[in-house]
């Protein structure tokens, strides 16, 4: 026990290392100039990034979820594998295709990146709302029954506060992988951070290049600890799980 | 013993794979670098089968930024490439403008024998950057020159908005450097970024107003755009040539004489022909390469 302990602070504390040396050197060799030399450039596409990330993962939410517990009724149940089905293949499609395929339909910028993000993001959350009500003691549902329960009220009480853990695990997923797939977004001429990491390559300038690549990290960093505060707010005492570190 | 037999498989795939570099004539191997749009696929497949004609075997690296294939040609992942002479001489070597298409190349052959590159066969295609526009907006709003434009912008800012790939946008001979020419300033959320195979087109879409382009791009044409004039000159040429690894070109000082004759028979017009294939026509780059290459006796039709 003590030594995993060891071990693990051992392998924390090198990466911290890592991660300080990273910035001693980037900050020394002034690669993060560009944010405050050009500071308005910057807050435009910051801001252009967050709404591409945010439309496209609200969009995907409001789909994904519902969708999630329509095919979970006896009722739809038959049509699952075609629903899935469906879902998996906007996740196996790569994202550039589907930004080249959607220019001829939905033209230049935003709405196109929008879309093709969209996509990306519906399955991990349609996956997780599904395996998560699918999870569920089928005891305690026969208990709510035998209290004389009506289905939606078995569903609001006892189905999504129990598979809330596993539906915000997937929000998360997307949502992270969004902000890291957002960066495409320049390719369409929709913005955000991804112009300066383009433009870092296309110049061989590592200061736009990490002047573009950190701050995107940082945003799916702060997005995955918002949404972990989400997770705790969200999600009944008794489901919670401990996590194992 | 049983150890050792698990080796033999892997031992098979060496052999396989460092068999598979062996098998060329003398091992003659060049790789082509090349830029990511049309003309320069077209120049490095051109080069790359007239090479193999001559029993070269070629790599080809295309599809790389400006600055990318540049660092490739230092550091020799790269032997050769079909480079422009403003391209050398502003962007990589910091030096000012020189009006004189012979006497840019002779500037940049000079100060890259230092880094051991070699320049030679200059061609007539000269890819120089342009504005466009709309012709009906340039008619509407009478901008007809760079200079009316700039005029243009300083009265009504915010009004215009422009597309650009984020090579030009933040280039020194690119965008900062004609705004600082001629005195006007796109704001920074007017200038959309994107692939710069899309900036014309969306330009067509009127979701911009000024787009950039090349002088050999066939789409300014089929799009009824037209090109600002660059009355201030600011563009320097950018005339296409060959920039060779200097080693490279010591061992194979044949590919001077291969790529000469490609050089003298290419022109601008000719190179915006042949881009016109391939971006309006949509036929594929290898096609239209080696159709031009039959068609004017570089290689015999198999």
């Amino acid at each position: 026990m003590n030594r995993k302990k060891l071990i693990g602070n051992m392998v924390r504390y090198s990466l911290y290392a890592l991660v300080a040396a990273f910035f001693i050197w980037a900050i020394s060799n002034n690669y993060f100039d560009y944010i405050f030399t050009q500071s308005e450039t910057f807050l435009v596409l910051l801001r252009q990034h967050i709404v591409l990330v945010l439309v496209s993962s609200l969009l995907a939410i409001l789909i994904a979820v519902p969708a999630g517990i329509l095919i979970t009724r006896p009722k739809f149940k038959k049509a699952e594998w075609l629903v899935s089905n469906v879902v998996n293949l906007g996740q196996t499609i790569p994202s550039l295709a589907v930004l080249a395929l959607m220019i001829s339909i939905l033209g230049i910028g935003f709405q196109t990146a929008v879309f093709a993000l969209f996509i990306y993001s519906i399955l991990p959350i349609f996956r997780n709302t599904v395996a998560g009500i699918d999870s569920i003691d089928k005891n305690m549902i026969d208990a709510a029954k035998g209290m004389g329960m009506k289905p939606h009220q078995i569903l609001f009480r006892i189905e999504l506060p129990n598979s809330a853990y596993s539906i915000l695990a997937g929000i998360r997923t997307a949502v992270v992988l969004n902000i890291g797939t957002a960066a495409l977004a320049y390719v369409v001429g929709a913005g955000g951070l991804g112009v300066w990491i383009f433009t870092g390559i296309n110049l061989f300038d590592n200061g736009f290049l990490i002047s573009g690549a950190i701050p995107v990290t940082l945003l799916a960093i702060l997005a995955d600890y918002i949404l972990r505060k989400v997770e705790y707010v969200v999600v009944p005492k008794g489901s919670r799980r401990i996590e194992k570190a | 013993m049983i150890k050792s037999l698990k080796l033999i498989p892997l031992l098979i795939i060496t052999v396989i794979l460092s068999g598979c570099s062996g098998f060329g004539v003398a091992g003659k191997e060049v790789t082509v670098g090349g830029k990511n749009f049309t003309e320069q696929y077209l120049l490095s497949e051109m080069t790359a089968f007239l090479l193999v004609e001559e029993g070269f075997k070629v790599n080809q690296m295309n599809n790389l930024g400006s600055s990318v294939v540049r660092s490739a040609l230092e550091n020799g992942q790269v032997d050769m490439m079909w480079e422009y002479t403003g391209t050398a001489l502003i962007t990589y070597m910091g030096e000012e403008s020189i009006a004189d298409p012979e006497a840019a190349f002779q500037k940049v052959k000079e100060i890259d024998s230092e880094n051991d590159i070699h320049w030679m066969n200059m061609s007539g295609v000269n890819n120089t950057y342009a504005l466009v526009m709309r012709s009906e907006q340039s008619e509407e709003l009478g901008i007809k020159s760079i200079s009316d434009l700039s005029a243009y912008i300083n009265d009504n800012p915010g009004e215009l908005t422009m597309a650009a790939d984020a090579e030009f946008a933040n280039r020194s001979d690119g965008l900062p450097g004609v705004e600082e020419t001629y005195g006007f300033e796109f704001g920074s959320g007017q200038v959309r970024q994107m692939d710069l195979g899309l900036t014309q087109r969306t330009l067509n879409n009127e979701q911009v107003d000024v787009s950039v382009a090349f002088e050999t791009d066939a789409t300014v044409r089929s799009y009824d755009l037209v090109v600002l004039e660059d009355d201030k000159q600011f563009f320097p040429p950018y005339r296409a040539a060959v920039a060779i690894n200097q080693e490279v070109y010591e061992e194979y000082p044949e590919i001077e004489e291969i790529t000469a004759r490609l050089a003298e028979n290419l022109n601008s017009d000719i190179m915006r022909e042949l881009n016109y294939l391939v971006d309006v026509e949509g036929q594929s780059v290898s096609v239209v390469a080696y159709e031009w290459l039959v068609e004017n006796g570089f290689l015999e039709e198999e």
